[in-house]
Order: C-alpha cells, then structure tokens, then sequence
C-alpha cells in the first residue's frame, strides 16, 4: 500500500474519533481539553523516564496514558465541585505540566526528554512505524490503534447513547432520570484521553487538538440535533484530512499543519454560509424580520 | 446571539400562523445544511485531479544514480564526499534548523520513500524520528552514522548512562568514524562502485585527520586560563573533550529543556571571576538567554562580547564558508580563538 494512502486512512481515523468525542465536548464546553491533555502528561513522561531508564516508546506511553487520564480526572472532578470548565482545565493543565518541567530539570537536564520528541509522533511517518506481528507486516501500527480506539467509541455512544445525551445537554435532568452522571461524564473523559494520547503518538499534538475542535464547532453551526452533529462532525473531520493531505502535497508541508488549516476554512466558510447559524442567513433573516414586522406594524 | 433570533421568532410566531413557518423553516435549514456541506466537499475535493500521479521535479534530477538521503546537512556533505559522482544526495534538514525540533513536510516522504540509501544521526538527535528510522531499517537500507561507534567513546548524560550526547560531528575523529560508517553502509549497499568509495572515502578522511590537528593546534594556541566556550546549549560537549577546553552551556542537551534561574547567575559568576572575553552564540539557537547573561556581567563590571556565531546542529548556507562540514568546523574554531585569545 501506498504512503498516502496509510496516511490519510491515519487521519481519517484520528479525525472520526476526535469529531465523535469533540461533539461532547463542545456541547459541554470543554473544547480545549485537548490542549490541555497535551500538556498534562510531560510529568508522565519524565517518571516513565525515571522508572525505565530509558526513552522506550511503550513505557512513554504508559506513562502518558496514566497522566492523561488523571489529568482528565481532575479537571472533571474540579468541573463538579462547583470551579469553571474553562478554569479547572486550566488549573489542572498547567500545574500538570510545570510539575513535569521540574521533574525533567532535576532529572533529566542533560536528556533531550521533550513532548516533541519522546510522545508526539509526526504523521508523515506513519506508514513506516508498522506493527510486526510474528514476523508479518501487519501495517501501520497507527492505523490499529487508532481504528481500535474508534471502535470502543462507537461501541460505547452506541451503546448508552441516549445517557450520553442527557448528560451532556443536562445533568440536572439526566440526574433527575436516575442516570449516573458522574459515571458517563468519566467516562466520556476517559474516551477523552485515551484517543488523546493514541493519537498524539500517532499523528502529533496540533493535529488532534484542532481535530477535537474544529469538525465539531463547524457541525455545531450545522445541525440543532446531536445525531447529525456527529455525522457532519465525522464527514468535516473526514473531508479536512483528505483535502487536508492533498494541500500539504501541493504546498510541500507539513501534513498535520495543512490538515487543521483546512478544517479552519471548512469552518469560516461555515459560519458565513450555514443556513442555521451562518452570518449571512442571519442577516437576511434580520432584514425579513424587519421588514415582515414593518409590513405587519402598518397594517 | 441566537437567542435573540429565536426571541424574534417567537414573536413572529404569534403574529402569523405557527406551525407552517416552523416546518418550512426547518426543512429548509436542514435540506441546506446538507447541500453547503455537499458542496463543499465537491469544490474541495473536486479541483484536485489526483496530483500525486504527476512527478516531482527533484526525483528526476537524481535519476540513474544511487539515491541517499540524509537527515542533517553534515551527512548529506559526507555521502556525497564519498559517493562522489556515483550518487545524488539530498539532506532533509535545511541550514539551521535545529534537529531535533525537525517538522516533516509532505515532500520528505517522497524523499524517504525513493531513497536506496537513508543515513541518519542516531543516538536521539532526530527525536522522534529515531524510532522510525530504526523500524524502517527491518526492511530497507537505512543506517545510523555513529552505529560503530564504542558506547565507551560517547558522552554519557549525567544521570543515565544508556543516553549519549548525539552531537558527535564536533569531534573530528569521532565523525571520521561515521564517514567510515557512511562509506561501508554504501559499498553494503551499493557494491557496484565499492572501488570509487573506497577511494573518495580515503581522500575525505585524510582531509579530515588535516582539519582535527589544526583545529587542536589553533585551540592550544588560547591561553588555558581563558580557554572557556560559553554557548547557549550544550552541543559542543565531544569538541571540549577532544580539543581540550572547557565547556560551560546555559541549557541541556536538548534545546528544549528550560534553563534554571541559578544556572544565570552561576555562569554569569565565572566569567566575571576568570574574565573571559566572549560568550557564543549558535546558529540554531535564539541569542536572547545569552544577552541576559551579557547584561548581568556588565551589572557587575565586566564587559562580555558575544565572539560571534557558532554553528552547532546544523550548516551554513550553501556555498557559505560554512556550507560544508570542514567549513563549519573551521569556521566554529576560527571565532572561537579569534574571541578567546
């Protein structure tokens, strides 16, 4: 198989995971958490560091896992004490992260130990980080993991999707139907982070934070309802990393960079153009508002 | 905002007949969604008339010869010193760009992809790179310049000794080692023309063991005393060691790490106590955490000059004086004993 054909497939992948859990994300105003997962595991890295005495790419991501999802757990359990979303991602990522800049300065000074180089992968690789199972190619080792992840969140939204739903537009009421809201907020946290850390391994951190993002604000613009929001989010995120990838080719740059612009003017060209939300629809709509209650004032 | 719409709608509502407005309202909205979205993925989609099919320009300027590409500049020169005619080299990581920050574009997969023969540093420099170089090297022909080297000529990091310092080219000798690696790695793969690298490899090294004495008779030509290269990162580890003069950086290893606040002022302290002349600067560095301890010096009465600008991870331009690896280390050592002297 071709490069780019394993490469857009890793995007793709990546993009349907992110524009499924970004959904929820949006709608709970936790978009940035993305970022904020990027940042949170540096102190995962430097004790995996620590503990395995070495740079090994399994241990990295151990350590990172279990970072990201304490991470996720905290800024969730801060969210429900009664602190801002946007200030207890905040608190958490970035006292995460300067905890895990001293551990590399005491630790680690004269190691190159950063994101970039021991956890974030580049995307215009994958095709060559290929799982050898037995001594078979089995292909990119990306593509497994982050097909592996999209499973489980299928599996998981198709399975509770209407909890899912309640939860995320209204806890109170959610709670008030005898859901366990604390449970699907975990869990959708703990989605959060896993596909965070796959992907960040497998494509980079710029691409999964737009990723997680972009599709779904611009589907949020498109649809009042939750289902079709997933699915114009999925198609977004689909459409930007195949466009995405032919841009970076005609422009000879990187890939994830290209991808996440695209996804950007996917979105612009949205908020002017959505017949929902859109700026020009909205305008108009002003104007025949005005003019249908002119009409009706003079009659 | 779009509260204020449905606001208005409401009133609207009352106004006229409800439930026609709503319906044709939504149908509406919901044929158009799906119709912008339609569209915009036929005008995104459509204009590309599947531009991987068309050849890249660079592929063929290297057509009929031994493809090699290289990660840094300073292997890119040494495969085409021994590959001489044989072979069309192309470097990956353009002049002053910092390794181990390297972002790939599109047009490096083609690179790696078409390559006979990619070299690589090795030992981490390339960050996250160095994973995939050693997967692909399970089926293709890919080798690390510092692969022969004995883990007991390497700069161990303080703290682990499974980590090496990977900026080996600043030792002469050390790098001598990779260019036999490079050769060797050619004629493995290349045996074709094993004769001419043979012998363009023989030419290279004897230029190279010129270039290491010099370099070791113009640094003992610094007085001890002040024989200190203050730089900002601390890549010039293996030319302290092999040159004899001290080394002192402000950051780790990588240009990442952050430096502390007590590692300023220790630094600013000595070269107020033993007077040195310059600090240094790196190509691919930003000047910036050196002018801070510049300003501190001159705090406490002793003027600092910055010596000039070291290259560290990476070559001059081309056809620069420092366009090649000889060049840059002649260059590097040049400043360095113009400043300290």
């Amino acid at each position: 198989m071709s490069s780019d054909f394993w490469i857009m497939l890793t995007a793709a992948l990546m993009s349907a995971c992110c524009g499924l859990l970004g959904c929820f994300l949006i709608l709970r105003k936790m978009a940035l958490i993305g970022d904020a997962i990027s940042h949170a595991v540096l102190p995962g890295i430097a004790i995996a560091f620590l503990l395995s005495g070495g740079r090994d790419s399994m241990a990295m991501m151990i350590g990172a896992t279990a970072l990201g999802l304490i991470a996720v757990f905290l800024i969730q359990w801060l969210q429900s004490s009664g602190i801002q979303s946007d200030a207890s991602i905040g608190i958490i990522f970035t006292a995460l992260f300067a905890i895990g800049v001293i551990l590399v300065s005491l630790n680690a000074r004269n190691i190159d130990l950063d994101l970039d180089c021991v956890l974030f992968g580049e995307i215009a690789y994958v095709q060559w980080d290929t799982w050898m199972m037995s001594g078979m190619d089995m292909g990119p080792r990306s593509v497994w993991m982050l097909g592996f992840a999209l499973l489980v969140i299928l599996t998981l939204l198709g399975l509770f999707y209407k909890q899912f739903k309640i939860t995320a537009f209204d806890p109170a009421m959610a709670a008030a139907c005898g859901i366990p809201v604390m449970v699907f907020h975990y869990l959708l946290m703990g989605m959060v982070s896993m596909t965070s850390v796959a992907s960040f391994e497998s494509v980079g951190a710029i691409l999964v934070v737009g990723m997680l993002v972009i599709p779904a604000a611009t589907a949020y613009l498109l649809t009042d309802r939750l289902g079709r929001m997933l699915i114009y989010s999925v198609i977004v995120g689909i459409v930007s990393s195949i466009v995405g990838y032919y841009t970076a080719y005609v422009l000879n740059a990187s890939i994830g960079g290209s991808i996440v612009t695209v996804a950007g003017i996917l979105f612009i060209i949205t908020f002017l153009l959505s017949p929902r939300h859109g700026i020009l629809f909205r305008k108009l709509q002003h104007l025949k508002l005005n003019k249908t209650s002119l009409d009706h004032d003079m009659k | 905002m779009k509260w204020d719409v449905q606001v208005q709608n409401k009133s609207l509502i009352h106004r006229l007949s409800k439930h026609k407005i709503r319906q044709r309202k939504n149908r509406l909205s919901t044929v158009g969604s799906a119709a912008l979205l339609l569209l915009l993925i036929v005008i995104l989609t459509g204009c590309n008339n599947n531009p991987f099919a068309s050849e890249n320009a660079a592929a063929d300027q290297g057509a009929g010869k031994f493809r090699i590409t290289a990660t840094t500049g300073m292997i890119a020169d040494a495969a085409r010193q021994v590959g001489g005619e044989h072979v069309y080299v192309t470097g990956l990581m353009g002049p002053g760009v910092d390794p181990h920050m390297y972002k790939a574009s599109q047009g490096d997969i083609r690179k790696l992809d078409e390559a006979d023969l990619v070299l690589y540093n090795g030992l981490h420099l390339e960050g996250s790179m160095t994973n995939i170089m050693e997967k692909m090297s399970r089926t293709r022909n890919v080798a690390a310049v510092t692969a022969s080297i004995p883990a007991s000529e390497l700069r161990q990091s303080e703290e682990n000794a499974s980590e090496h310092d990977p900026h080996i080219w600043f030792d002469v000798r050390l790098w001598m080692q990779c260019v036999e690696q490079i050769r060797d790695s050619l004629i493995a793969a290349d045996p074709d023309h094993a004769q001419d690298y043979q012998a363009n490899a023989a030419a290279y090294l004897a230029e190279l063991k010129q270039l290491d004495e010099d370099v070791r008779e113009q640094i003992a030509s610094i007085p001890q005393q002040s024989r200190v290269l203050v730089t900002a990162h601390d890549a010039f580890g293996y030319y302290g060691d092999a040159y004899n003069i001290e080394v002192r950086g402000l950051q780790g290893i990588s240009t990442a790490s952050e430096y502390g606040s007590r590692d300023v002022s220790e630094l600013r302290d000595m070269l107020v106590e033993r007077s040195i002349k310059a600090v240094f600067v790196e190509s691919s560095v930003p000047a910036r955490s050196m002018e801070a301890i510049i300003a501190g010096a001159a705090q406490q009465g002793h003027m600092v000059n910055i010596g000039g600008e070291l290259y560290s991870d990476a070559l001059g331009e081309q056809g620069s004086d420092a366009g090649d690896y000889i060049g840059m280390v002649r260059h590097n050592t040049d400043t360095i004993v113009k400043a300290l002297r």
